[in-house]
């Protein structure tokens, strides 16, 4: 490993990407920076945790919906006011509804980073609501809700969702239905609004063109006034995740599967160890069995993979394929078989050392752009990763042993917890 | 925050469009016509290699669609030196990514890797373009994985299927008719010594561009690249055949019934010029296509979506980075099932309409200001710059002309854009299609 050392040394003495400072605004609002000049850009990434777990039983789809009508217009502004100005000062502004949060970027150029951040002001909390807007977008939706119908690998993943998380209320497609949809009056929204956007609920990551001084100042002016008024509910924890498989039969040449599997929180302490086994299993793109075993050595599939999926409450493992409808069964007795060699048999000395150093290497990809650097920031703040995860992360790698990993993997890799949604017309063997 | 205040931030920020290079590229050139090129960015400690090869579906015989997205597959099958999945092996030990993609008029392949590698993977790449080993059973096994890809992204998608019936009709006599991933009776057929002749005869160095992009030095990658490429020898046994399309004389409309489509979409494509045969011209159409089409703030978005409430969606945009000729591409979605002729009728009649009252001076200039912000964005990150540069070279612009897109960007007017729009509207070389159930 003494070519990891050397690398994050040289990372160290050379970037200042790992260099992040912890920031606070006046009304105490804390977030990470990296001051980088290299390019005219800021960038910043941030999350609310709630999202759609947020939802009240009658409210499917509300929390998309609020969060598609996020750049259609301010108090002061209608929406096409709004999106010209955000072109011209060179904004980028987008919000993506979430099972446990709500996601956005914003981006600005920083010659127009005053103006930029009076914009995000006024979007985030001020946004106008109209009804022409509500009506419009909910057609927009609508649309691609019934685009999706003819899509199969999204069929698949709303039928896995349904079925795979039982009575848990991740069941819910993030869009609703074209029925729960038409129901919501401009006031539903507004209050899902106030209840999604709170400062207790808030993280946040920066990199890019501007001082400490200043970035505080217009952190504090966008986020500043949010309110803290609801208690967020926890999410319940995955009691009752589906097993075996499920049909549902579409007329299709080409059968979509997406499997599931119980899974572990990003903060458990066996997580990384995890991580590495499925890297080797099903994550490490032309290097996993399943690729090699499925997609090289039969060519069943043109794409199979696996990956952990960890929520705020609780964790899953989650993958897929698709395959002609003559080779659905076979391809899924190939996944559960690899699965099963993961759980007695485990990884190879060979498979780890190369799945390690994978993770070493490849951390400093992120520090590519502005917009990765701040993505990083606010995922290491998201999941509680600590502030030296930057230091430790090396660490905690290289103390996965062969042992550990082998443990871990015959712990979690559980066949029969495996869950298939078959979406399309397999044949029968 | 009032719309005033809109021209004076224009005022204030439009002397940025200054006659600075965008990427600050060096460039060299081997005996061989391996075109090397590299954008020094050291911010982090990692590299992008591309290798773009400036062929792709283009130049395959007639009978054998599919064959340079086959061998683009093959390409990771391992050579004499570096066997089976050596290469890919490595990447991942290291903590790289990569991927290929093969278009009409190219075909590329990229690593993203730690700085400290560069030699190894320059060798690798070099490695590859000449001493390829391949199995019929490679060739067999892959034949299997493209026919799924091409089931994944073609035959169980309607919407891509209509638009693959779409280009066969609009390029009658262009190979941009036939499918990249090719039509699936014929690579049903594709053999070993199809793949094999192909790479056999094309992959050259003087076929190639090599974009290094991030941490890397240019007189070091000069180096390195001369030893590890300099040997390989140059041939012209690929010609290229430039052929064009006939203009129409009758309308065409593709239509595609599924029972699994519940909404309809309603679509055109128009064949036209491309950034080859005049950049400004096409800067120009492309402005005015931004303008017109491009994003929720375009003219007929605000007037159909917005006002008038007949489509939940409309848009268009242009496609001009291609050595033939480029494309228009127009979509809507209507919020209650419609006539498509009604369709076709109602945007022909906008887009009229509206360019001699709605492209104005104050939209261009905003769409101008949005260009040139975008090649700001274009340089955060290193891998698109490595993209543009790549393509732009591929399709057969020279370096100075991309390092110099804003100067052109400054020269385009409100009259070059509105001919080029009056000269949209007047194009009959379309094809319209439609998806319903």
């Amino acid at each position: 490993m003494k070519l990891v050392f050397l690398l994050f040394f040289f990372f160290f003495q050379s970037s200042e990407a790992l260099d992040f400072k912890k920031l606070k605004t006046k009304s105490g609002i804390e977030f990470w920076f990296v001051q980088d000049n290299s390019i005219p850009i800021i960038s910043l990434s941030f999350s609310f945790r709630g999202g759609s777990s947020l939802e009240l039983q009658d409210q499917h789809g509300l929390a998309n919906l609020m969060v598609s009508l996020m750049d259609e217009g301010t108090r002061n502004l209608n929406s096409q006011e709004f999106k010209k100005l955000m072109k011209l000062n060179g904004m980028k502004l987008s919000f993506s509804s979430q099972k446990d949060r709500i996601d956005g970027v914003f981006q600005v150029i920083s010659s127009q980073a005053d103006q930029g951040f009076e914009l995000f002001k006024e979007a985030l909390n001020y946004p106008k609501f109209s009804e022409d807007e509500i009506k419009k977008v909910k057609n927009q939706i609508s649309s691609s809700i019934k685009i999706d119908q003819s899509n199969i690998p999204t069929i698949a993943s709303n039928k896995f969702n349904e079925y795979f998380f039982g009575d848990h209320i991740f069941k819910r497609n993030i869009k609703g239905t074209i029925k729960s949809l038409e129901k919501f009056k401009r006031q539903d929204i507004s209050n899902f609004h106030e209840k999604s956007f709170q400062k207790e609920n808030l993280v946040i990551g920066v990199a890019g063109d501007i001082t400490d001084k200043k970035i505080k100042i217009l952190i504090e002016s966008v986020f500043g006034k949010l309110q803290d008024k609801f208690t967020i509910p926890e999410i319940e924890l995955f009691s009752n995740l589906s097993i075996g498989q499920q049909v549902y039969k579409m007329k299709t040449p080409q059968t979509s599967v997406l499997f599931g599997h119980p899974g572990l929180k990003r903060n458990n302490e066996d997580f990384f160890a995890l991580r590495i086994a499925n890297y080797i299993l099903g994550g490490g793109g032309f290097q996993s069995r399943l690729y090699k075993n499925i997609r090289e050595k039969k060519g069943l599939v043109y794409s199979v993979y696996s990956y952990l999926l960890p929520f705020e409450n609780d964790g899953v493992i989650v993958g897929g394929f698709q395959t002609r409808n003559k080779s659905v069964y076979e391809t899924i007795n190939a996944v559960k078989k690899n699965w099963k060699s993961m759980n007695t048999r485990g990884v190879s000395k060979e498979e780890l050392n190369n799945a390690k150093a994978y993770f070493n290497g490849s951390f400093t990809r992120n520090f590519t752009s502005t917009s990765s650097i701040a993505a990083l920031l606010k995922i290491v703040q998201y999941y509680k990763l600590g502030e030296n995860y930057f230091q430790n992360r090396e660490k905690i790698i290289n103390n996965i042993d062969h042992e550990m990993v082998n443990s871990v993997a015959s712990k979690y890799f559980k066949t029969e917890n495996l869950f298939f949604m078959i979406v399309g017309e397999p044949e029968e063997k | 925050m009032k719309i005033v205040s809109i021209f004076f931030a224009i005022l204030l920020v439009s002397f940025n469009l200054n006659s600075k290079k965008i990427f600050n590229a060096k460039s060299h050139k081997l005996e061989n016509g391996l075109t090397l090129i590299v954008v020094e960015n050291p911010r982090a400690p990692v590299v992008a290699q591309m290798i773009w090869y400036d062929f792709g579906s283009s130049v395959e015989e007639i009978g054998k669609s599919g064959l340079a997205h086959f061998i683009e597959h093959l390409m990771f099958k391992g050579t004499k030196k570096f066997p089976k999945n050596y290469y890919s092996n490595f990447i991942s030990k290291i903590g790289g990514s990569e991927n290929a993609f093969t278009s009409y008029d190219y075909t590329a392949y990229y690593q993203v890797f730690p700085s400290q590698h560069l030699e190894k993977i320059i060798e690798l790449e070099a490695d590859r373009m000449q001493n390829l080993t391949l199995t019929k059973k490679n060739v067999e096994i892959e034949r299997e994985v493209i026919l799924e890809e091409r089931f994944q992204r073609i035959e169980s998608n309607p919407s891509s299927q209509l638009d693959e019936s779409m280009r066969s009709v609009l390029y009658p006599n262009n190979y941009y008719g036939r499918p990249i991933i090719g039509w699936k009776h014929e690579i049903e057929k594709l053999n070993y010594d199809d793949v094999f002749n192909f790479y056999k005869n094309f992959y050259k160095p003087n076929n190639a561009v090599l974009v290094l992009s991030g941490d890397v030095n240019f007189s070091k990658a000069k180096e390195i690249v001369d030893k590890y490429y300099g040997n390989i020898k140059s041939s012209d046994t690929l010609k290229r055949k430039v052929v064009s399309d006939p203009d129409f004389k009758t309308t065409t409309f593709v239509e595609l019934k599924n029972e699994n489509v519940k909404q309809q979409v309603w679509k055109r494509i128009y064949r036209t010029k491309s950034f080859t045969k005049s950049i400004e011209e096409s800067m120009a159409l492309d402005l005015g296509m931004k303008i017109l089409a491009g994003g929720s703030s375009s003219v007929l978005y605000e007037e159909l979506v917005d006002e008038k409430k007949i489509f939940s969606m409309v848009g268009g945009f242009y496609q001009g980075l291609s050595k033939g000729d480029g494309y228009i591409y127009f979509y809507a979605i209507p919020n209650k099932e419609m006539d498509e002729k009604e369709i076709g009728d109602l945007i022909d009649k906008e887009v009229k309409k509206n360019i001699e009252s709605k492209i104005t001076p104050e939209k261009l200039e905003l769409e101008k200001q949005k260009y040139y912000f975008d090649s700001i964005y274009g340089m955060d990150g290193i891998l698109k710059p490595a993209e543009i540069i790549g393509e732009a070279l591929s399709v057969g612009l020279k370096l100075n002309e991309i390092e110099k897109w804003n100067n052109k960007l400054k020269k385009i007017n409100i009259d070059m854009v509105k001919k080029e729009l009056n000269e949209f509207s007047k194009n009959n070389n379309y094809v319209t299609g439609s998806l319903r159930n």
